[in-house]
């Protein structure tokens, strides 16, 4: 202690230069946030791909701003927009549109504007929602993703209930938002009506999931390992799956397809917004810009087989032609959701 | 040499200010918004939360698994840390690298690679079809059976560690001493060098249940939605359905069980060191 002392170590000295480092690991993400370039972007995992390859690249020579990145689900970012809503750190967030409609209960979100984001007003006027709170910016197709090497095709959404797909057959957890598929198929197949009324019928959609549970392998929050299963033919059936998943790695060889079946499609509500009182909100708002303009447009439906929502770009997935393609009554999925991931929960446990 | 040690633990402040911070001061506004309604104290959360059979169903599930995960460990551990502890130069080395190396890979890779081994088409299955144990592919996949191998896969070296260093200082001529007054094996191990050893079974128990029952990523990977735990529960109700005292309210059960495994297994290895 006596040699510590000599060379200056001093009690006062140990603690003072611990209080600056505690200070100073404190404020890292401070000293971080405040360089001017940077944009914190919250998207889905399965972004991931054309995120880096595609709009990383393309922000950092169009508008000047390094991307980061965080993907996961879109109740994900909605917690963590949440739980920073006195300092956000996030500028914009690429999630779906129920989420989006908690978020804007919430007052998390801030109106994106025409004078701040010119492209917007080359949108399809249905991808503009709540008065600007949020846009659509492309839309996948949702059907059934089948391994080739194992299934010919899913004509009708029955196969995933024929008992010769016993223990094949992985759906979504409601957690995901790519789980309501099922659950409005399952509403549709068990009360017998059509689409727009049967998507309110959600006990004839517990009743008709719950005939389910023989065929069912898995449920999955985690869709990377549930397709990583298709693709090896452990399972021959993926409920809910979309185009900007399945299509792309059917494009690289890999035996899998997605199917159209006949009683119809769903359209994925994928939604950017601005986050309120974010860090940069200018780029933030130049960053909407680009997303919602004609290059980034045909990259991304390119990339992703997607419907663009600018209506000047012809680029992006071909929707499969003789079914309907649905799009639900989210506000009722929002105001819902939680009692039905409980119950659904509850009632696809083992 | 009080005063000497006195400030010598002033080194330790930085430490207890950072876990006090991080680590103290989050958990009690968590453990606090679990007791906590509109109307002031409460424990109604802790109520509804026991009075629901499928809570009941998830909690005796992670009980189980961290248990039986733990034996698994255990009863592979226990025999490894006996053969390293006579390694010598290299074997040493070689099993000490076998122990630690897998903890660089992260859980999610390695998930993967049991997906591998157990598929119907899997390596697992392959091979007990080929010894003729099985006619057909069984199913592992989405298994708690798979869930356990995989968590105690994980979780060995926790295990093995503790116990490799009580045998290391195990004296060699008590289990001699008792040869030579006429003990058979079986009578010197579980006589002997069992009593002798279980310091470290426990500190190793200890160390595996704790991580074992608040396991995440592991089963969220291996059995998935359908065979939920109380760490999914915690996950679900904070990130899913936004209800945080009921988040709050299962970390809290949680909580409870790793402070009950550790105070248990404090007492339990006091009094085994007081016994040998």
């Amino acid at each position: 202690m006596t040699r510590l002392t000599h060379r200056g170590l001093t009690r006062r000295s140990l603690l003072k230069t611990s209080a600056f480092a505690a200070a100073g690991t404190l404020a890292t993400p401070a000293l971080l946030r405040a360089q001017s370039s940077e944009l914190v972007i919250g998207c889905a995992g399965s972004h991931t791909a054309w995120m880096e390859e595609i709009v990383v690249p393309h922000m950092k020579e169009a508008i000047g701003a390094d991307i980061l990145f965080e993907g996961t689900k879109s109740s994900v970012n909605l917690e963590k927009m949440a739980s920073n809503k006195d300092q956000p750190y996030l500028s914009v967030v690429q999630m779906d549109d129920p989420v989006m409609i908690q978020a804007v209960e919430a007052d998390l979100l801030t109106p994106i504007t025409a004078e701040a984001v010119p492209n917007m007003t080359d949108l399809r006027g249905d991808a503009v929602h709540m008065d600007g709170m949020w846009c659509n910016y492309v839309q996948p197709w949702a059907g059934v993703a089948y391994n080739t090497d194992y299934s010919e095709g899913v004509p009708s959404w029955d196969a995933l209930w024929d008992p010769a797909n016993a223990g094949q057959v992985i759906i979504p957890s409601l957690q995901n938002t790519e789980g309501m598929w099922t659950l409005f198929v399952a509403a549709m197949l068990g009360s017998g009506k059509p689409f727009s009324e049967a998507q309110y019928e959600i006990d004839a959609a517990f009743a008709k999931l719950e005939e389910l549970k023989p065929n069912l392998l898995s449920v999955y929050s985690t869709m990377s390992q549930a397709f990583n299963l298709l693709e090896q033919g452990e399972i021959t059936l993926l409920s809910g799956n979309f185009s900007s998943y399945t299509l792309p790695r059917k494009s690289e060889g890999v035996p899998v397809d997605l199917a159209a079946p006949k009683e119809g499609i769903f359209a994925m509500p994928s939604g950017i917004c601005l986050v309120k009182g974010g860090p940069n909100p200018e780029l933030a708002e130049a960053y909407v810009n680009e997303m919602l303009g004609e290059k980034m447009q045909s990259a991304i439906a390119d990339f992703a087989s997607s419907v663009p929502a600018n209506t000047t770009v012809k680029a992006g997935a071909v929707i499969p032609e003789g079914v309907q393609i649905y799009s639900p009554d989210w506000a009722f999925v929002a105001a819902n959701r939680r009692a039905w991931i409980e119950r659904f929960d509850k009632l696809m446990a083992l | 040499m009080i005063r000497r040690v006195d400030r010598l633990s002033l080194l330790a402040v930085p430490a207890l200010g950072y876990l006090a911070v991080i680590y103290a001061l989050p958990l009690v506004m968590l453990l606090a918004k679990s007791v906590r309604t509109p109307e002031g104290f409460s424990l109604a959360e802790y109520a509804d939360f026991f009075a629901d059979e499928y809570n009941m169903r998830v909690l005796w599930r992670t009980l189980r698994v961290a248990g039986l995960t733990t034996l698994l460990a255990l009863v592979i551990a226990y025999p490894t840390a006996f053969a390293m502890s006579r390694a010598k130069g290299g074997w040493l080395t070689v099993f000490l690298v076998a122990m630690v190396l897998p903890m660089s890979l992260g859980v999610v890779v390695k998930a993967f690679a049991w997906s591998i081994l157990f598929r119907a088409n899997g390596a697992l299955n392959g091979a007990l079809q080929w010894i003729g144990l099985i006619d057909r592919p069984i199913r592992m996949m989405f298994t708690e059976t798979a869930l356990i191998v995989g968590a105690a896969n994980v979780f060995l070296p926790f295990m093995v560690l503790p116990i490799y260093a009580v045998v290391r200082q195990l004296d060699q001529r008590l289990p001699e001493a008792a040869a030579s007054l006429g003990a058979t094996p079986m009578f010197r191990f579980f006589n002997v060098t069992l009593p002798l050893t279980l310091p470290g079974v426990v500190a190793g128990s200890a160390f595996t249940f704790s991580l074992a029952v608040s396991m995440y990523v592991i089963p969220s990977l291996i059995v998935g939605e359908r065979q939920q735990t109380l760490s999914m529960l915690i996950a679900r109700s904070f990130l899913y359905l936004r209800n945080e005292p009921l988040g709050s309210t299962i970390s809290a059960v949680l909580l409870g069980i790793a402070v009950l495994v550790v105070v248990l297994s404090s007492w339990l290895a006091r009094r085994l060191g007081a016994r040998t």
